[in-house]
């Protein structure tokens, strides 16, 4: 995986199913991006836990141009950020499964594993689906 | 105004732009970075060949040994660029040039940035490269103008600044860029319905929220304020830098702390004490808009407005020279005039306060130019007229 080094857990885990984020073993802080020292309290040592995929949008943009981005998604499509409920509120990214749909910042969604393809190559992705849909919150 | 000598005193004393349409440039990127520089060093009355230090940012390709052959470069004593993707380390350049004039490492530095279509690829996906990783591209996002839209939607809808301020800042930029012979809108102004029904490119931003791309090249030579005296322009004085991110800001996966920021606050706030001024005392902004928005959020950061009297300052009245409380972007910035990676900005901070703008702010001493807004690193400088 092309991940940024200190993430290969993560990209493994998707390849198995499922998210895993780190968490520093000494002080238990959510680090991400992943890193290879708590740059809060110094420790080397990491656990990789499975998240519930469940949060809320934080961002995001409708993009209509096509930037070459993964074949799947096909503009107009909605790319996200998404504030998980736990994991102290670590942000994912990913993509909506609803690329028309009306986006706002507050709402619910859950996310899924699926892959893409770039450059040739299938790289897992997020896909988050919105768990109400009607719902406009922020 | 008591103004302390920033690294001793350094000033721009000659500025050079060579601008074409997008893949057209007459020359590689190379040969018009190269006339870029001789047209600074012709601006400052001063020999190209010496130039002894060269800064840029961006990840330019042009390495300066290689500028020496055509410069007549004597000695090469300075080669450096700032750390960091997009336009985020334009201030931070004269930062270094200044520190390394300063400490005497180097006498005569060129500031640079030069991209060519046909050598370096489209400016965005050239500015992308930096960032990509496949945590971004499994999200879809390939262009920096998602990455920003990201961002301005959650200022827009979640802090709640309204969109129409963007509209205004635009309007200023062609309503200077259509009085700027040099700017690519020459003669146009901003045509409101283009721009209100402009084509999507990434919600919330339509085609006229995005800079230009130009090719082309600019330089800015700089020397010690003492020095450069003696020189053909009347100096314009560096003085202050700042440049860097704070702890909760950086390459963090979108986990930014003041996510709908532009990055800016802790650096302002630095540039604020270095300097002893405030943004009272600024009299023009360059400000680097690579989308609409990352301006309007640069304002904010450096304490010109906030979200809750935003509408008040960002009217289009008082954006425009000469009667504008803060002029902005008087060439016509990225949107109008043109777009180098920003280096037009820069440019102009020097042409406005030399009295040289195609849209003039009187008695201007003090401009400060807003580098490259939401990027993991940001920068901004504040220049001052030799009459300070």
């Amino acid at each position: 995986m092309k991940g940024l080094g200190a993430d290969k857990p993560y990209w493994d885990s998707l390849l198995e199913g499922k998210v895993r984020l780190q968490q520093c073993a000494k002080c238990s802080k959510w680090n991400w991006p992943a890193v290879y020292r708590c740059g809060d309290c110094g420790s080397w040592d990491h656990t990789w836990t499975e998240i519930e995929t469940k949060g809320k949008i934080y961002s995001w943009t409708r993009c209509w141009y096509d930037f070459g981005v993964p074949k799947e998604y096909v503009a107009p499509f909605v790319s996200v950020v998404v504030e998980l409920n736990n994991a102290a509120k670590t942000r994912l990214l990913g993509t909506l499964n609803q690329g028309d749909a009306e986006v706002h910042i507050g709402d619910p969604v859950e996310g899924h594993i699926e892959f893409c393809t770039f450059d040739n190559e299938k790289i897992p992705a997020l896909r988050w689906t919105r768990t109400t849909a009607q719902e406009k919150s922020s | 105004m008591s103004i302390s000598k920033f690294c001793g005193g350094v000033a721009a004393a000659g500025v050079g732009l060579c601008q074409y349409k997008r893949g057209q440039a007459p020359m590689p990127e190379q040969g018009v970075l190269i006339k870029a520089i001789t047209e600074a060093c012709e601006d400052a009355g001063f020999n190209p060949a010496d130039i002894d230090g060269f800064v840029s940012y961006g990840d330019d390709n042009n390495e300066p040994v290689r500028l020496m052959p055509d410069l007549g470069t004597k000695e090469l004593r300075l080669n450096s660029q700032v750390w960091g993707g997009g336009g985020g380390g334009i201030a931070a350049a004269f930062g270094i040039a200044a520190a390394a004039i300063g400490s005497g490492q180097a006498d005569a530095v060129v500031v640079f940035r030069a991209l060519v279509q046909d050598n370096s690829g489209r400016m965005s996906a050239a500015v992308m490269r930096h960032h990509l990783n496949d945590h971004i591209i499994s999200a879809g996002i390939l262009a920096p103008a998602q990455i920003c839209a990201l961002r301005a939607q959650r200022m827009f809808e979640y802090y709640g600044v309204p969109q129409s301020v963007t509209e205004e800042l635009v309007k200023a930029s062609y309503y200077h860029g259509s009085r700027n012979p040099d700017a690519m809108s020459y003669g146009k102004e901003l045509d409101l319905d283009a721009y209100r029904n402009g084509r999507w490119i990434s919600e919330p931003f339509r085609l006229f929220d995005c800079s230009r791309e130009n090719d082309g090249a600019g330089a800015i030579l700089l020397v010690s304020a003492e020095r450069a005296k003696d020189l053909r322009k009347p100096p314009v004085h560096l003085l202050g830098v700042a440049n860097g991110a704070q702890k909760g800001w950086g390459d963090l996966l979108e986990n930014d702390i003041h996510y709908a920021s532009a990055g800016f606050q802790p650096i302002a706030k630095r540039l604020w004490q270095q300097t002893g001024l405030s943004p009272k005392d600024v009299d023009v902004v360059q400000l680097y808009e690579n989308f609409s928005a990352q301006g309007i959020a640069s304002l904010i950061d450096h304490g010109f407005c906030n979200y809750e009297n935003v509408t008040d300052v960002i009217k289009f009245e008082n954006l425009i020279a000469p009667c504008g409380n803060l002029p902005v972007n008087t060439s016509g910035g990225n949107f109008a005039q043109g777009f180098i990676h920003g280096f037009g900005t820069a440019v102009e901070s020097v042409r406005v306060l030399r009295g040289e703008s195609a849209n003039p702010v009187p008695n201007a001493k003090v401009c400060l130019l807003a580098g490259g807004p939401g990027a993991p690193t940001v920068s901004s400088a504040l220049f001052g007229s030799s009459s300070l």
